[in-house]
């Protein structure tokens, strides 16, 4: 019993120091469900600034871009680029998919790292990155899933599930295997990355509270915009590979 | 979509208790006490409350078990509590509704950045390009014109140097032609001149041989006295 009651202040303590809120929620109660009101509120945060900075670079284009449609304008590249890499020739209707995607999860990112959440204090939990919720990256992995799957059937048709058996039906099991691996591994990875960044920087800064979890900090700003990268362009690539001949 | 994301919804936090139960530090007495809790709290609504309050709603639901339940557990480990309901609250794989508000959020923001982003800022970039390509056409097709040009304008150089170097040749000819003329006249003149001193030449040298010769024979004869005295 005293072992017991030992290990557990010593947990405590730990728990204590980190100053680490994993896993808290603010409850919201819709229509007999609950959601977490902190990763809505984030995410609409997030939402705001990417549609108010896009609708004030790009309100009124120039035919020589500067400031913000200059950056807007690089940044569309970028995407166009990505998914033509990717997808292929027939990448246009899958600029916007892959656009959202890398910038929602780019802004989520760097919003956990850089807006200051902490000022705004909740009856529950904290507000941080959206992305550092699970519920939002299975979100967006499953939507990847399903625009890959959509993608795939409406190019060949019912044709699409020949895949499963290529190059031999032994494979079969992998293949569909692939299917629930895909969104796993694509959410885990982030949500992973997310939290572990956040808590890696909390925890420095309640051991260190100076200099020392600076470059911690940038490192994962740096973080952050890889994996928002890695989500946007392994979406790109499940696309590109269901919508790609089998031969 | 929405329907296959609440279908696997339960699966998900069937999960997620079977996590935060291996989560729970590793000692027999403590799991019961959480389980309970979570238990109580997830009739509850899933609304974590305090142990106090889940005791009295225990007592007042008057099932002597739970009851009996909850009090061994508060008595077995009085530190628990406060660390129970954090463990009991940290639900880091707690899926809800969350999910599919999160996916409709995107797909309106994929659809908003579409509208106002994506397409309008990707026909005006490809618009602009199109138009820059189109004049940098136009310009290679005025460069051609300006060959055009370039060769017309070489041609009347060609024809203009063609027409001065006739006229050069011509004016020579009849430069060269007067300038023959000149020196044929010259050449005849200066002859005629050479010929009359000639013809002088020759009459002065007959005159003299002339006076000579009525010279010699006066000499010869005044020699002819003086040798012969009185003839």
């Amino acid at each position: 019993m005293n072992v017991i009651s030992c290990s557990i202040k010593t947990l405590k303590g730990l728990y204590d120091i980190s100053g680490v809120e994993v896993g808290q929620h603010l409850y919201w109660q819709i229509g007999g469900l609950q959601v977490h009101a902190q990763v809505l509120i984030t995410s609409w945060v997030v939402i705001a600034i990417l549609l108010g900075s896009v609708i004030l670079a790009v309100r009124n284009p120039q035919t020589i871009p500067t400031g913000g449609q200059n950056f807007f304008e690089y940044v569309l590249e970028f995407i166009r680029d990505l998914s033509k890499t990717q997808i292929g020739e027939e990448y246009g209707p899958w600029v916007p998919f892959i656009g959202t995607m890398f910038l929602f999860i780019f802004v989520s990112n760097w919003s956990g790292a850089l807006l200051p959440w902490k000022i705004i204090q909740l009856p529950h939990g904290e507000l941080a990155a959206p992305t550092n919720d699970i519920n939002t990256t299975v979100a967006l992995a499953l939507l990847t899933s399903v625009a890959y799957f959509y993608a795939g059937l409406s190019k060949k048709g019912l044709g699409y599930f020949g895949k499963y058996i290529q190059p031999t039906p032994i494979l079969l099991p992998i293949n569909i295997l692939e299917d629930f691996t895909k969104p796993l591994s694509l959410s885990f990875r982030l949500f992973g990355n997310i939290l572990a960044d956040e808590l890696v920087v909390v925890v420095l800064v309640s051991l260190v509270p100076s200099v020392v979890p600076i470059p911690v900090m940038f490192l994962g700003l740096f973080t952050s915009g890889i994996q928002a990268l890695i989500f946007a362009t392994l979406a790109a690539a499940y696309i590109g590979e269901s919508m790609e001949g089998h031969h | 979509m929405s329907s296959t994301v609440m279908a696997s919804a339960p699966s998900f936090t069937s999960t997620s208790q079977q996590f935060l139960s291996r989560v729970a530090p590793p000692c027999p007495i403590q799991l019961p006490t959480v389980s309970v809790i979570a238990r109580a709290a997830h009739e509850n609504g899933g609304k974590p409350r305090l142990p106090s309050r889940l005791l009295k709603r225990l007592a007042l639901s008057s099932r002597p078990a739970a009851i009996a339940a909850a009090a061994a557990a508060m008595v077995a480990a009085s530190p628990l509590p406060a660390l129970a309901e954090q463990i009991e609250k940290a639900a880091l794989f707690d899926f809800n509704l969350t999910l599919p508000l999160i996916a409709i959020e995107f797909l309106l923001l994929m659809v908003a950045l579409d509208k106002i982003y994506f397409t309008p800022l990707g026909k005006f970039m490809d618009e602009r390009d199109s138009s820059i390509r189109a004049k940098l056409s136009d310009v290679k097709d005025t460069s051609g014109e300006v060959k055009e040009l370039e060769d017309k304008a070489a041609a009347v150089m060609k024809a203009a140097r063609a027409e001065i170097s006739a006229a050069l040749n011509q004016m020579k000819k009849e430069s060269s032609a007067e300038l023959e003329q000149k020196l044929a006249e010259g050449r005849k003149g200066v002859e005629a001149e050479l010929a009359e001193a000639l013809r002088n030449l020759e009459r002065q040298k007959e005159e003299t041989i002339k006076s000579l010769d009525t010279q010699i024979a006066a000499l010869s004869d005044e020699i002819v006295k003086k040798v012969l005295p009185t003839v």
